[in-house]
């Protein structure tokens, strides 16, 4: 792995040119090495991550920001990027000061995981993905599975005009088990999905157990019966939960929303919005999350914020112009997908805190209605407050038992009636944090992590 | 018309310098972006040119019964950064394997690339100030509406000389443009505490055209306004049409998946001659329709496009491949390699990914159920779905669906009151004998619109489940 550190002197000199002619310059690198080997019955496609790397250096030019990228870091390239931003601050005609304040950490996180994945090996990683795969067709009725298991370090190097210095390695591990099941013509699968921040301890959840039980449930989508539709309890399991948090006080809570006038929840910040057993937050520092940042695109550090207090909501998510413009303390969620993409309010790791329920507490109390499982995706809606939620398979819950699987559906709701109808929340035993991959809008991708327990509300659902 | 001749020559260039035993392809990428970031009515950024150059080297690696495939991808020119990105392509091929006794990469003689409109030349002739005519444009308009605001919004151009070369002597390019438009408009006042109406649009087209924004703004103010005005969707078992900009978002994804060598080596594949659709669907992959996103002279592995039929009168009549896959089965590539799709989403920078077989363009060919108000009088009662929150099928079992984020009630055969929540869905493809939306359909449109991946008309189903809350 080539170490950016190496690079900085030429970034430093980048922003020593800039310095004469604005008030605030920042230069963004990052590089990234990783494996991944993916793995069916009939192929084996090992690939590695792209010889890709790259700065970004954006500079505030008295009206608006003026940013280039190069995908070279050599001293000429560099050079040329920082020309171009110097071309842009030469038309921009304002005289302000940037929005809010400039961060000035100077900070290091280099240290690698206890077993890092770098020194795992193909072979073994092969290994693994061939035991998933066994397992899967172990299976009577699965013939076969796509199995992924892979890993990235991924290195950003963070300085700034106010003397900001940060270095992160953030060490990603991810794998997913899709057991296929095929009958007359009709296929279904469900997936086994984890992904954290460490070594290759993650890849313990890869095991015999949980791909075999992943294996059966996708059998069983064979023979589902379609979902009820309307208007019912809807009990989440933890990955529906975590997407809940994530599309409803997630997305409406990126202040640039807020700036946009696009959040039907800015008018009812200081309200109290749902129940007690209600809390969200986003999490950037949470150990291992998916989503964890040491730093943010702005180099503000990783932080809680609690969005959601105990059914009140509480709290926004800012870069350093949201901010600003609301009177607000940046929390450290300015992210870029990558060099080649702008910067946006973004989560990190958004979660339900848990609450007291059983899981049987919960469903005898739904009575009758549905849980969903396997959260497939999700999408907000900022401006009009509603939010859909798809999960690939559900149980009937009749008379206060879960009953008869079903097969995919959605969820679709007004948040604000969800959170005043949420009945119950499950306890800490049954959290589970579930890795994905968010848009700003419909572009701009990274990783969030989200999660939280059960919870039981009532929305209508229909099959999807 | 003769594909536009490219200046970059990267493929050429990494193909010359490098040193690797036969057979290997080289795809590579010279690409400017250009983007403009709004705020409301207000230019928030805007950023480019963003130059970003690199190339895929892909090796293939004959064993006994089966092929390695090794792919590796660089932005480094050099010749050590070439050299290097070879030996990782080549050591990947080591441990890959993949069931095919001989893979044919196409070769000098394998046809003319077809000619087919891709790249915008007002765009390509001077990009950010195109882009910024465009964007005036679009809000222009806006000084005229009272009751209707953007609120953000984005427009990316991104401009591509793809140049590829491989051992069999290929050496073929042309330049393309890709627009990525988001645009959220909204509308309120009048419909007293509701809270604003949204229409959220995203698109990916081949071109821009300042003159049609005035138009489009209009379109989307009605039906910002509609949203606003909108009541809870129905329940029940229903007569749902849907026009083609949201079977852009079902109908690729699933058949560009399961009708493919990829699904054939999985076992997943309808087999050739099945009736997995109405006896009136004709179902045709076309690389060539003009200015469609998916449409280019040649696929990502230089093989020439041309159109394909999937279903004939409901029938399964041919399976997409790649080379790869066209090993696999000992049958030619379709000219369906396409790099960096995924279900839902196009990476923009193609040379980061090897390819695989799926779908180019989509076409369900004209039907005899005349205009879209032919179609609902067809209905009687129905509903009309305009957008949903985000369809995203389950491309195996062909489940399709979500909410119903704008749509409209079909009362007496004709358009009426808009609906808004609620999910409707259903299963889009399914074996011979089962229900879904490619078997229940009981009108086809007579008239096809370019969504993206699809082009065709509106499609009448029958019956579809729809979970409202009214």
């Amino acid at each position: 792995m080539s170490d950016l550190r190496d690079l900085e002197s030429e970034f430093a000199r980048s922003l020593t040119h800039l310095e004469t002619r604005t008030r605030f310059a920042e230069i963004l690198a990052e590089s990234a090495v990783g494996e991944r080997i993916r793995l069916d019955r009939r192929s084996v496609t090992p690939s590695r991550e792209p010889r890709l790397h790259g700065a970004v250096i954006r500079a505030w030019g008295g009206e608006r920001w003026v940013e280039a990228a190069t995908s070279a870091l050599d001293p000429e390239s560099i050079t040329a990027a920082t020309d171009a931003v110097g071309r842009g601050l030469s038309k921009s005609q304002g005289a302000s000061d940037p929005p809010g304040e400039s961060a000035n950490h100077r900070q290091e996180w280099a240290e690698l995981p206890a077993r890092p994945m770098r020194d795992m090996g193909s072979e073994e990683i092969l290994a693994l993905a061939r035991d998933a795969l066994s397992w899967a067709t172990s299976v009577p009725g699965i013939r076969d599975a796509q199995v992924s298991l892979g890993w990235d370090d991924q290195e950003r190097v963070y300085l700034n005009t106010a003397g900001s210095r940060c270095y992160q390695v953030l060490c990603r591990v991810h794998s997913t088990v899709a057991p296929l099941a095929i009958e007359n013509g009709r296929v279904e699968f469900d997936y086994l999905i984890s992904g954290a921040e460490g070594g290759r301890d993650v890849l313990a959840y890869v095991n015999q157990e949980s791909v075999t039980t992943t294996a059966r449930s996708a059998l069983s989508l064979l023979h589902a019966r379609s979902p009820p539709a309307g208007r019912m309890p809807v009990l989440l399991d933890p990955s529906t939960t975590g997407t809940f948090a994530h599309e409803s006080f997630g997305h409406g809570t990126e202040a640039d929303q807020f700036v946009r006038d696009r959040s039907y929840l800015r008018p009812i910040l200081g309200q109290v919005v749902g129940p007690e057993a209600l809390t969200i937050v986003d999490e950037g520092s949470l150990p291992d999350g998916w989503g964890t940042i040491h730093f943010d695109d702005e180099g503000r550090l990783g932080q809680r914020t609690v969005l959601v207090d105990r059914g009140k909501f509480v709290g926004a998510l800012h870069d350093r112009e949201t901010a600003s413009l609301l009177h607000a303390q940046p929390t450290g969620n300015a992210r870029r997908s990558d060099f080649l993409s702008r910067l946006f309010v973004r989560m990190t790791n958004t979660y339900v805190e848990p609450g007291g329920w059983t899981l049987d507490e919960l469903v005898q109390e739904a009575k009758n209605g549905i849980l969903l499982e396997h959260c497939t995706s999700g999408i907000e809606d900022p401006l009009g407050g509603q939010m859909q939620i798809k999960v690939k398979r559900g149980r009937l819950i009749e008379n206060g038992r879960l009953t008869d699987t079903v097969s995919s559906m959605a969820l679709s709701g007004k948040v604000l009636e969800f959170l005043r109808d949420i009945r119950g929340v499950g306890r800490k035993s049954y959290v589970e944090m579930t890795p994905g991959s968010c848009g700003k809008g419909h572009a701009d991708l990274l990783p969030v992590g989200s999660g939280g327990s059960y919870l039981l509300s009532t929305a209508v659902v229909g099959p999807a | 018309m003769t594909p536009a001749k490219v200046d970059a020559d990267t493929a050429f260039q990494v193909a010359e310098r490098l040193r690797v035993p036969e057979p290997w392809e080289v795809f590579a990428e010279r690409t400017n972006r250009y983007e403009i970031h709004l705020n409301g009515a207000s230019v928030e950024l805007i950023r480019g040119p963003i130059l970003l150059e690199g190339y895929g080297v892909r090796v293939i690696r004959a064993r006994d019964e089966a092929t390695g495939i090794g792919f590796q991808a660089s932005t480094d020119t050099s010749d050590e950064g070439i050299q290097a990105t070879a030996r990782d392509a080549e050591s990947l091929s080591r441990g890959s394997t993949f069931p095919a006794k001989r893979i044919d990469l196409p070769g000098a003689a394998s046809g003319r690339p077809a000619g087919v409109e891709v790249c915008d030349s007002p765009l390509w002739d001077r990009p950010m100030e195109y882009l910024q005519d465009y964007v005036d444009a679009l809000l222009q308009p806006f000084d005229g509406i009272r009751d209707v605001v953007p609120s953000f919004g984005s427009v990316r151009a991104t401009l591509t000389e793809t140049t590829i070369a491989n051992s069999a002597g290929l050496r073929t390019g042309y330049r393309q443009t890709l627009v990525w438009l988001e645009m959220a408009v909204k509308a309120e006042g009048a419909a007293e505490g509701r809270p604003p109406g949204e229409y959220w649009v995203t698109e990916s087209t081949r071109r821009i055209d300042p003159d049609r924004a005035a138009t489009q703004v209009e379109e989307w103010s009605r039906y910002a306004r509609d949203a606003h005005q909108a009541v809870p969707s129905p329940t029940g078992e229903l007569p749902v049409l849907l026009p083609a900009t949201v079977l852009a978002t079902i109908l690729p994804a699933v058949l560009g998946t399961r009708c493919t060598g990829g699904a054939r080596l999985r076992e997943v594949a309808p087999d050739v001659g099945g009736q997995w659709g109405n006896e009136s669907l004709n179902v045709t992959d076309d690389g060539l329709v003009p200015w469609g996103v998916g449409s280019s002279p040649v696929d990502d592995e230089g093989t020439p496009q041309r159109r394909r039929t999937l279903l004939d009168h409901g029938k399964i009549s041919e399976l997409l491949y790649d080379v790869r896959h066209a090993g696999a089965f000992g049958t030619q590539s379709t000219g369906n390699a396409v790099r960096g799709r995924q279900v839902v989403y196009q990476d923009w920078r193609r040379f980061l990914h090897p390819p695989s077989g799926t779908s180019t363009t989509l076409v369900i060919g004209p039907g005899d159920g005349g205009s879209d108000e032919e179609l609902a009088e067809a209905a009687g009662e129905g509903l009309w779905v305009q957008q949903l929150g985000w369809a995203i099928p389950d491309p195996y079992s062909g489940a399709f669906g979500g909410e119903i984020r704008l749509g409209y009630r079909i009362h007496g055969g004709r358009r009426a009151e808009p609906v808004r929540g609620g999910t409707v869905g259903g299963i889009a493809m399914a074996p011979p004998g089962s229900s879904s939306l490619m078997h229940n359909l009981s009108g086809i449109g007579s008239t096809p619109t370019l969504a993206e991946g699809f082009f065709g008309p509106t499609l009448l189903v029958k019956s579809l489940t729809v979970a409202g809350s009214a």
